[in-house]
C-alpha cells in the first residue's frame, strides 16, 4: 500500500472516530458532565483593568465568600483560568494586554464585562484613550451595568453564565 | 484679615524683588499662602535655585501646563512646598512661565528637584513641551494609549479624538 | 545602599549588561495591579526597574473640560474610587474658593467624618491587599475586607452608595446626618477599636512580617524631602507633616489629634503609619461626633466660576492632594490640574526598589501604598 493510500485511510478513520465521540459526548449525560465541572469550577484571571476591581476584590473577601460558587483566584497559571472579567475602563494600553491574557487563556473560556465603562464607555466614553466597544476585542458572555456595580451584581452575573454554560454546546 | 497676617508672605516677595531684578517679571501675593512669581524663561534654573537655597522651597508638588491659543502661549506653572522651613509651611509658591507656541522649550529643574522628573514628563507628553536636560524625557502614561498630537492642547477638541 | 545617587542611575539604560535578565511583572499579576514594574534582575537580585505606567489613563484632566463644575466630580473621584471623598473634596476646595462659597459649620463637620470613615476603609482596602496579599498573608486580607464592609455599610446609610458617593458638590455636603447614624458609628467604632489590638497580634507583630519588612526598602529623612514624596511615605521617614495641620480645613481645626511619625525610614514604619492613622482616625471620629453643631449644612454655590485660579489642598489616604483649578467666567473650568499622593510617591518606586532581592520587591511596592488608577488619572 502506498504512503497516501495509507494516509487517506487514517484521515478517514480518525474523522469517523471523532464523529462518533462528538455524538457521544456532545448530547446526553456525558455533556450534562462536561458542563457541570465546566460552569461549578470558573477561575478568574488575576488581572484588574480599573476602578471596578475594588468591587471585585470586595467580592473576594469574607461577606460573599466565591468560593462556595467555585471561583478562586488562582494567582499564577494563566491557562488554568477560564473566566475574564473586564473590570471597569478599558484604555487602548491595557487593551492590548487583554487580548494577548484572552488568547493566551484555554479554551473554554468566558468573559464578563463588568460595569459600564466595559459595556460601552461609561462614563469617560469622549476621552482619547479609551476603547468604548469591547465586544471588538473579544466575545463578551455577561454584561454587568452598574458603576460599579455591587458585588451582588457581579455574582448574580456568574449564576447567569453558569445557566448559560449550562445549555451550551460543548465542542462549539 | 489684617495686613500684618500677610508678613510670612511679603517675606519671601521681598526677597524675590531684592535679588532678582529682570528676571522675575512679576510677583504676586493672591491670598494667604499663595504666591506666584512670574519668571523669564531662560533663567528658571537661577530662580529655581535660589527657591530652593535661599527660601527652603524643597519640593515640588506639581508642574503644570495651561494651553492659551487666544493669546498663542503656553504656561508652565511650577507649584512648590517646604517641609523643611517650619515657617513656610502651608506656602505654595507658584512659578509661572511663558513659552511661546511654536517648539515650546525650557530648562529642566530635575538637577534642583528631583521630584520633578515624572512631572515633567507627564507635561511634555501632554503638551509638547521640550524639557532641556531632562535625563529620560519619554511618554509616560500616553505610550500605546495615544498617537497623535499632545491631547491637553486645545485644538484637540471634543468628540472627535474620541474616535481616532 | 549607595550614598545619593542621582535618578540618571535608575532609569533602565540602552546597553544593557548580558548577564541581567529583564522580567516584566505585567499588569497580569497577583502582585502588581494595574502597573507594569519592568525589572531588570542579575540572579535573585533586582539591579533596576522601570515603572511603566498607563494602563489605567483616562484623560480626566481633558474630560474635565467639556464638563461643568458639579459634572465634574464623579468622573474626578474615581481615579481613587477607594478614597473618593478626599479627591471630591480637594476639587471642590479651590471651586468653592473660586466661587466664593463658605461651608457652614455642621456641614464641615459632615465632611470630615465622611472623609476620615474614607481614611479607614482606604487604610484597610491597603491593609488587605497591599501590605496583606503582596506578602502572602491572606488571612488579613479576609480580616480587613470584613471590617471594610462593615463601615461601607454606614457609608452607604450615609451617602446613599457604597464607594463613589460624590457627596461633596460646591457648597458643602449633599445629605445630613440619617437618623440613627450616630449610635451606630459609634458602636462600630468601638468594634473597631478592639479588632486592632487583633490585627496587631496577627500582622503587625507577626514574627514573619516583621523579618520581611523590618530594615527593607529604607527612605532616609534627607531622601524623602529631596525626592518629594507625600503622605505615610514622608512620615515613616521622620517628617512630620500633614495637610491637616499644615493647612487645615474642614472641622479639623477644632480637633485634637496627633501625627503619628516614626524615624526608620523602612517598610516597616512605613505599615505602622498607617496603623496608627487609623487609630487617630478614630479618635477624630469620635470627637467629631460629639461636636458638631446643629444648623444648615450647605450654601447654594452657583453654576459658574469666574476668571483665577485656585489651589485646594487635602490629606488623602495616599498623601497631599491638591487641584488647581482655572476658571473663565463659564460653568465649566478652562483648567484643571490634579497632583495626587501616588504620583509622587511614584518616583521613589525605583530609587528604593534597587539591589534588592526579588521577594523584596512586593514589600517595597505595598509599603508605598501605590494606587495606579490614581497616579494615571
Amino acid at each position: 500500500m502506498s504512503q497516501a493510500t495509507i494516509q487517506d485511510f487514517m484521515g478517514a478513520w480518525i474523522g469517523k472516530m471523532s464523529e462518533i465521540v462528538k455524538t457521544v459526548t456532545g448530547t446526553g449525560p456525558i455533556k450534562y458532565l462536561i458542563n457541570w465541572s465546566r460552569m461549578y469550577a470558573l477561575w478568574p484571571v488575576h488581572i484588574t483593568t480599573a476602578c471596578c476591581s475594588a468591587e471585585f476584590g470586595a467580592l473576594m473577601g469574607p461577606r460573599l465568600d466565591p468560593e462556595r460558587f467555585g471561583m478562586q483566584a488562582v494567582a499564577g497559571g494563566l491557562r488554568q483560568c477560564d473566566l475574564l472579567i473586564v473590570e471597569g475602563t478599558v484604555t487602548k494600553k491595557m487593551a492590548k494586554r487583554l487580548k494577548i491574557v484572552y488568547e493566551q487563556m484555554a479554551a473554554p473560556r468566558y468573559v464578563i464585562a463588568m460595569g459600564d465603562c466595559a459595556c460601552s464607555g461609561g462614563l469617560f466614553h469622549d476621552s482619547y484613550s479609551i476603547v468604548n466597544d469591547v465586544h471588538k476585542l473579544f466575545p463578551i458572555d455577561v454584561y454587568i451595568p452598574g458603576c460599579p456595580p455591587r458585588p451582588e451584581a457581579l455574582l448574580s452575573a456568574i449564576v447567569k453564565l453558569r445557566e448559560k454554560i449550562r445549555r451550551e454546546e460543548v465542542f462549539a | 484679615m489684617s495686613q500684618s497676617s500677610l508678613s510670612r508672605e511679603e517675606g519671601i516677595v521681598n526677597k524675590f524683588k531684592s535679588r532678582f531684578t529682570e528676571s522675575v517679571k512679576e510677583t504676586k501675593i493672591d491670598r494667604a499662602r499663595r504666591i506666584t512669581v512670574t519668571c523669564d524663561k531662560d533663567h528658571i534654573l537661577e530662580i529655581a535655585k535660589f527657591t530652593r537655597d535661599e527660601i527652603a522651597f524643597d519640593h515640588i508638588i506639581g508642574i503644570c501646563g495651561v494651553d492659551f491659543p487666544t493669546h498663542k502661549k503656553l504656561e508652565v506653572l511650577h507649584f512648590l512646598g517646604s517641609v523643611t522651613n517650619p515657617d513656610m509651611h502651608g506656602i505654595i509658591l507658584i512659578l509661572k512661565t511663558e513659552l511661546p507656541k511654536e517648539n515650546p522649550s525650557i530648562a529642566s529643574v530635575v538637577s534642583v528637584w528631583e521630584s520633578a522628573h515624572f512631572h515633567e514628563r507627564e507635561t511634555f507628553e501632554m503638551f509638547g513641551i521640550n524639557f532641556e536636560g531632562h535625563p529620560d524625557l519619554r511618554k509616560l502614561l500616553t505610550l500605546d494609549n495615544w498617537e497623535g498630537p499632545p491631547p491637553m492642547l486645545k485644538d484637540l477638541k471634543f468628540p472627535e479624538m474620541s474616535q481616532r | 545602599m549607595t550614598s545619593n545617587p542621582t535618578q540618571t542611575d535608575v532609569t533602565v539604560s540602552e546597553t544593557k549588561d548580558p548577564a541581567t535578565l529583564d522580567v516584566s511583572v505585567g499588569p497580569q499579576h497577583p502582585g502588581s495591579g494595574h502597573v507594569r514594574i519592568l525589572m531588570r534582575v542579575d540572579g535573585d537580585y533586582i539591579v533596576s526597574i522601570d515603572p511603566d505606567i498607563g494602563y489605567v489613563h483616562r484623560g480626566c484632566e481633558k474630560i474635565a473640560e467639556n464638563r461643568n463644575y458639579v459634572s465634574n466630580i464623579p468622573h474626578l473621584e474615581r481615579p481613587c474610587i477607594i478614597d473618593a471623598i478626599h479627591l471630591n473634596w480637594a476639587y471642590v476646595l479651590p471651586v468653592e474658593e473660586l466661587q466664593g462659597v463658605q461651608v457652614p459649620p455642621r456641614g464641615r463637620y459632615i465632611s470630615t467624618i465622611a472623609a476620615e470613615m474614607n481614611r479607614i476603609m482606604s487604610h484597610l482596602y491597603w491593609l488587605a491587599i497591599n501590605a496583606g496579599v503582596f506578602s502572602g498573608h491572606t488571612t488579613i486580607f479576609m480580616w480587613a475586607f470584613g471590617d471594610r464592609d462593615l463601615f461601607i455599610e454606614l457609608a452607604e446609610m450615609l451617602t446613599g452608595a457604597r464607594l463613589t458617593y460624590s457627596f461633596l458638590p460646591p457648597g458643602g455636603p449633599r445629605r445630613d446626618l440619617p437618623f440613627g447614624f450616630e449610635d451606630k458609628l459609634t458602636k462600630l467604632l468601638d468594634y473597631f477599636e478592639k479588632r486592632l489590638i487583633e490585627y496587631d497580634r496577627i500582622f503587625f507583630s507577626n514574627p514573619l512580617v516583621v523579618a520581611r519588612a523590618k530594615g527593607i526598602g529604607i527612605l532616609t529623612k534627607e531622601d524623602a524631602i529631596k525626592l518629594g514624596v507625600a503622605g505615610p511615605v514622608l512620615r515613616g521617614s521622620g517628617v512630620k507633616y500633614d495637610i491637616r495641620k499644615v493647612e487645615p480645613y474642614g472641622a479639623y481645626p477644632d480637633l485634637e489629634f496627633t501625627i503619628p511619625t516614626f524615624e526608620e525610614g523602612d517598610s516597616y514604619a512605613r505599615f505602622l503609619v498607617r496603623f496608627e492613622e487609623m487609630k487617630q482616625s478614630i479618635s477624630i471620629l469620635r470627637q467629631a461626633l460629639k461636636k458638631i453643631p446643629q444648623g444648615p449644612i450647605a450654601r447654594k454655590a452657583p453654576l459658574v466660576a469666574p476668571e483665577g485660579e485656585a489651589i485646594g489642598r487635602v490629606e488623602s489616604s495616599r498623601g497631599e492632594c491638591a487641584v488647581m483649578v482655572m476658571g473663565d467666567n463659564s460653568d465649566k473650568p478652562y483648567r484643571v490640574r490634579v497632583m495626587n499622593g501616588s504620583f509622587r510617591n511614584l518616583v521613589a518606586m525605583p530609587y528604593l526598589i534597587r539591589n534588592v532581592h526579588i521577594a523584596d520587591m512586593p514589600i517595597i511596592y505595598g509599603s508605598l501604598d501605590y494606587w495606579p488608577v490614581e497616579a494615571d488619572r
